[in-house]
């Protein structure tokens, strides 16, 4: 799965979690979650929660830690991806 | 160094459903969903503890500079005396200590590295709409700002 089609997958997620703004029209590789889409911390568990689901993997705490911004998100998806 | 951090009950009802399944392993400890499991109002223990959490790593952030995602390795210890409740968290060999206020409408946690500072810290608690004009330049020690309540941290 490319870059872009994890973006595509994971962006109506990180819409329901995310108020509306400008960053998150323009969501990309950069964008973290907290700073730059204000989304509120414990809904990053639901996010996590809701990619586990939509992509089939099981995203261990470790690898949470580092889900902080897109593009942390798509390398964790990506190695879960490849283990399955 | 001192961390605070206000949960809007009401908005915390509405923005997280931490029933959903696998929510709160991702968050707490065994002890931690032990409390929860135990306690007389579940939702007051989740949003105490998440608090707890939130005000220690607000601290521990600006120590050692490491930006995380990792809420079930901050580990809260609870003490109940008289009415309040202190506790403690603990981020591999570090400790902070901390005083939670539970009211009707939020929960209130103010954190710190040194005990004996707990006592000393004070604490200004807005609620919408009456929040203090710039309230950035105030330079308190530890803004946290969730739903209609503002709380700002001095030492």
């Amino acid at each position: 799965m490319s870059n872009e089609e994890i973006i595509h997958k994971l962006k109506p997620i990180i819409t329901t979690y995310a108020p509306a703004s400008a960053a998150l029209e323009n969501l990309n590789e950069e964008s973290d979650f907290i700073k730059d889409l204000n989304i509120n911390s414990a809904n990053l568990v639901d996010i996590i929660l809701d990619v586990e689901e939509a992509f089939g993997i099981t995203i261990d705490n470790t690898s949470m830690e580092k889900m902080l911004t897109v593009k942390a998100s798509i390398e964790v998806i990506k190695e879960k991806l490849s283990e399955k | 160094m001192i961390g605070n951090d206000v949960v809007d009950l009401d908005l915390a009802k509405v923005q997280s459903n931490w029933r959903r399944k696998g929510y709160l392993d991702k968050i707490f400890t065994q002890a931690e969903q032990i409390l929860i499991a135990t306690a007389d109002c579940a939702d007051e223990m989740v949003w105490i503890l998440w608090s707890m959490k939130e005000a220690a790593y607000k601290i521990d952030n600006r120590i050692t500079g490491i930006r995380n995602f990792a809420p079930a390795s901050l580990a809260c210890s609870l003490a109940f005396s008289n009415d309040e409740l202190n506790g403690s968290v603990s981020i591999q060999d570090r400790v902070y200590f901390t005083k939670t206020s539970v009211l009707p409408n939020y929960v209130h946690t103010i954190a710190t590295a040194v005990y004996n500072q707990l006592s000393e810290i004070s604490i200004e608690i807005y609620s919408q709409p009456n929040y203090p004009i710039d309230y950035k330049s105030l330079n308190a020690g530890c803004v946290s700002h969730h739903g209609r309540y503002l709380a700002l941290v001095y030492c």
